[in-house]
C-alpha cells in the first residue's frame, strides 16, 4: 500500500524508501560473494567506470573501491583510514578514495567490514581519471595482485574512429589479460548475454532516474546515492535486475499516488559531484526539512547509458569511451543544463570535491556558463567525499542558504 | 500576509565583532551598537539589545530581530536567520541604490556580490577558506610591523617603493614581512606591499563574479585608506564606501525586520 501523502505533525521531513531493506540484502549478499570469490581466487578490484561485462563474463567477480570509499565515508572513519595512507608517504592532496583504499590494505583491522577482500586483479580504467592507474599500482604493490589498465585517452566533441579503435585494442587486451590471469577462455556468447542482463538493469535504473521529473519528485539525491549501488556494483547480473525491478515499481508507485521523497517540495535543485558521504543524510535532510529537493544530479546519470547494439567490444568500448567525464567540459555542461530544463529545476549546486579533481575541474566555468544558459542561479560549495577534515559545514551552509535566498 | 513593523532590529553577529542596528518604519537608524564578539555570541547579541535598549529608552521586547553572520543561529530570539550575502546586499542598496557590485572583507572571510536592481544579491563568490584576503590578515600584519591596525593603511600611502609581497597566505606572509624587515626595507613600504597583495587577492575574487561599477567596499576593512586605495587600483575602478561600512549587514537585516522577515 501507498504511504499516505499527507503531512503529519510527527512526519519527518523526509521519506525512506521500502526497497531500502532490498538494497541492504543485495549489497550484503554481495559483500559475501566477494569474500567466496576472494577465497576461489576469481576476485578482481574494479574501477566504477570499468567495462565490468567483460570481467562478469569471465565469471570473475568484482568489487568497488570507490564503493568502499563510500562506505568508510559513511563509517565517518575517513580520517582515520585516510591516515593510514599518509603513515606510507600518501600526500593529503591524494584522492580520499585512493588514500582510505590504501589505508584499509595497511590495516584491515582497523576498516570497515576489515576491508575488501583479497584481489587477484587489479583492473583499472582511466575514463574516470587519471589517479586510478598510480592507485591500483600501489595497491598491487601491496597486495601482489597485478594491474590492467584499460587505457581510454580523452574526448572532445565526437568520437574518431581511431579513438574508438585503440579503446576496443585495449578491450582485447584485458580479454588477453583475464585468459591468462584466470585460466578461462573468453566466450562471446556470454558477454553479448551479459551486456544483455546489464543494459536491462541500467533500463530499469533509467526509467527510475527519469521519473523524477514528476512533482514532487519520488526520489532525492540521497535516495539515487544510495540505490546506485546494484548498478555500479551487480552491472551484468540478475541480482541488479531483480533489485531495479523493486525499486523502479516503488518510485512508479511514488508517482502514481503524488507522494514525493520529501513531504513539502517547494525548490527543486541540481547536484552536482559524488556527495559528501560523512554528512549525506545530514546535507540532504536539513535542506528537505525546507522544502529543497534535488530531483537529478550529475552524478548518478553517468551510469544511465546502454551499451549499443552492434559488434560487442565495439559496442563496450563506445559506451564507455563516451562517459562525459571522460569528455570535455561542454559535454558535462551540456548534460546539466538539459537536466536543469528536463527536471524543471530552479537552480543548481556545484560540490567542490578536493579529492575528485577530474570532477571538479572547471566548475566555475561551469556555474557561468549553465546560469549564462539557463537563466538559473548556482553555488559551488566546497569539501570531500571521504576526509571530513576538509569539510566545513558552516561554510557549505552559509552559501547553500545564500543560493535558496536568491531563488525564493 | 507580511506584517510590517515600526520598527525594527538587525543582529550581524561576525567572527570579530557584532553589530546590531534598530530603525524605524522611515528606515532611519534610531541607534546602534557595536562590540567585540567575544567567546560567547549569545552574550555579545544579548549585550547588543540591551545597549539599543538603553540608549533609544524604548521597550524592544516585541520587536522582530533579523540575525545574520556566521553566528546568526546564536541570536535565539531572532524571527529569522539570513545570510550576511542577502543582508549586506539589501544593506548596501539602501544606503546607494546605484551600487551593482559589493566587496565586503570580514574579519574572517571576504565576498563580493553583484546585486541586482532590488537590492536582491543576483551572485556570489566567497573565500571563506583562508585568511588571506580578510580582515585577519591585516591584523597579522601590523603586529609584524608593531603598528595599530588603525594606523597600517595610513603608513602603507607613506611607501615611497612598496615592497613585493608574494604570498597572500598569512603564515607564510607573515615570514616573508619579516624577511623584509631583516633586509632594511621601510615599514611603510612593507605595508604598501602587505595591502598590494591583499588587494590583489580580492580583485582575483571579484573577477569571478564580474566588476560591474559601480563598486561598494564594506566591512571594517573599508576604513582601510590603504587598502582601498591599492584595490582601486587593483579592479581599475572607483570605490564608493558608507560612512559606516561595518554596519551594513546589520543595517540590511534590520530592513528585512521592518518587512516581517521576507
Amino acid at each position: 500500500m501507498a504511504p499516505d501523502a499527507t503531512t503529519t505533525p510527527k512526519e519527518k521531513a523526509y521519506r525512506k524508501l521500502n526497497t531500502s531493506k532490498l538494497l541492504r540484502d543485495t549489497m550484503t549478499l554481495h559483500i559475501l560473494s566477494t569474500k567466496q570469490a576472494s577465497q576461489q581466487g576469481r576476485l578482481a578490484w574494479v574501477t566504477s567506470g570499468f567495462p565490468v561485462e567483460i570481467p562478469v563474463a569471465f565469471d570473475v567477480t568484482a568489487a568497488y573501491p570507490e564503493q568502499y570509499g563510500a562506505i568508510v565515508g559513511s563509517e565517518k572513519c575517513g580520517p582515520l583510514l585516510c591516515g593510514f595512507a599518509e603513515e606510507l608517504g600518501f600526500s593529503q592532496e591524494l584522492c580520499s578514495y585512493a588514500r582510505s583504499s590504501i589505508g584499509s590494505v595497511k590495516n584491515p583491522q582497523q576498516s570497515p567490514l576489515t576491508g575488501l577482500p583479497t584481489p587477484q586483479a587489479l583492473l583499472a580504467c582511466n575514463n574516470i581519471c587519471g589517479t586510478v592507474l598510480s592507485w591500483y599500482e600501489a595497491v598491487s604493490e601491496m597486495t601482489g595482485a597485478p594491474v590492467y589498465l584499460v587505457d581510454i585517452p580523452p574526448l572532445e566533441g565526437d568520437q574518431p574512429s581511431h579513438h574508438l579503435s585503440y579503446a576496443k585494442s585495449k578491450l582485447e587486451g584485458l580479454i588477453k589479460f583475464l585468459s591468462q590471469t584466470f585460466n578461462q577462455d573468453y566466450d562471446e556468447e556470454k558477454l553479448i548475454q551479459v551486456a544483455e542482463l546489464s543494459n536491462e538493469a541500467i533500463s530499469l535504473w533509467t526509467r527510475a532516474l527519469e521519473a523524477c521529473r514528476h512533482k514532487p519528485t519520488p526520489l532525492n539525491c540521497a535516495d539515487r546515492f544510495l540505490s546506485m549501488a546494484p548498478i555500479v556494483a551487480l552491472r551484468g547480473t540478475q541480482q541488479a535486475i531483480s533489485f531495479y525491478q523493486a525499486f523502479l515499481a516503488e518510485v512508479q508507485d511514488r508517482v502514481k499516488n503524488n507522494v514525493g521523497a520529501i513531504v513539502d517540495e517547494k525548490v527543486r535543485l541540481l547536484w552536482d559531484n559524488i556527495p559528501p558521504w560523512f554528512t549525506i543524510y545530514n546535507f540532504f535532510n536539513t535542506l528537505a526539512k525546507k522544502g529543497v529537493s534535488f530531483p537529478a544530479d550529475s552524478y548518478t546519470h553517468a551510469w544511465s547509458a546502454n551499451i549499443p547494439r552492434g559488434e560487442i567490444l565495439e559496442s563496450i568500448a563506445k559506451v564507455y569511451s563516451n562517459v562525459y567525464l571522460n569528455k570535455g567540459l561542454t559535454a558535462k555542461i551540456d548534460k546539466m543544463c538539459s537536466l536543469i530544463k528536463d527536471y524543471d529545476l530552479e537552480g543548481f549546486v556545484l560540490f567542490s570535491v578536493r579529492s575528485c579533481k577530474r570532477y571538479s575541474l572547471g566548475q566555475m566555468v561551469t556555474k557561468e556558463e549553465i546560469t549564462r544558459r539557463t537563466g538559473v542561479p548556482g553555488v559551488i560549495i566546497e569539501g570531500d567525499m571521504v576526509d571530513s577534515q576538509q569539510y566545513n559545514e558552516a561554510q557549505v551552509e552559509t552559501r547553500v542558504e545564500a543560493l535558496l535566498e536568491m531563488i525564493v | 500576509m507580511v506584517t510590517k513593523s515600526t520598527l525594527g532590529i538587525g543582529i550581524d553577529v561576525g567572527s570579530t565583532t557584532t553589530k546590531a542596528v534598530l530603525l524605524d518604519a522611515k528606515r532611519n537608524v534610531v541607534t546602534q551598537y557595536l562590540l567585540a564578539t567575544g567567546a560567547s555570541a549569545q552574550k555579545s547579541v544579548q549585550k547588543c539589545l540591551d545597549e539599543l535598549r538603553k540608549s533609544s529608552q524604548q521597550d524592544l521586547t516585541v520587536v522582530p530581530v533579523i540575525s545574520t553572520g556566521y553566528g546568526r543561529r546564536q541570536a535565539l530570539n531572532a524571527i529569522k536567520s539570513v545570510t550576511e550575502i542577502t543582508c549586506h546586499s539589501i544593506g548596501v542598496h539602501h544606503l546607494n541604490p546605484e551600487i551593482h557590485t559589493l566587496i565586503d572583507i570580514g574579519g574572517q572571510d571576504s565576498k563580493v556580490i553583484r546585486i541586482g536592481t532590488d537590492g536582491r544579491p543576483l551572485d556570489f563568490e566567497l573565500n571563506d577558506k583562508c585568511s588571506a584576503g580578510t580582515g585577519r590578515f591585516l591584523e597579522v600584519m601590523a603586529r609584524v610591523l608593531e603598528v595599530s591596525i588603525n594606523e597600517l593603511g595610513s603608513l602603507s600611502l607613506k611607501a615611497k617603493h612598496p615592497s613585493a609581497i608574494s604570498s597572500t597566505c598569512t603564515v607564510f606572509a607573515e615570514s616573508e614581512v619579516i624577511g623584509r624587515i631583516g633586509t632594511g626595507e621601510s615599514p611603510s613600504d612593507i605595508a604598501a606591499g602587505v595591502h598590494k597583495a591583499m588587494a590583489s587577492k580580492i580583485a582575483t575574487l571579484s573577477q569571478r563574479v564580474g566588476v560591474k561599477s559601480p563598486v561598494s567596499v564594506t566591512g571594517g576593512v573599508a576604513l582601510n585608506p590603504g587598502f582601498l586605495y591599492y584595490l582601486a587600483q587593483a579592479i581599475q575602478t572607483e570605490l564608493w564606501v558608507p560612512r559606516e561600512p561595518q554596519y551594513t549587514g546589520a543595517l540590511g537585516a534590520a530592513i528585512l525586520a521592518l518587512e516581517g522577515g521576507e
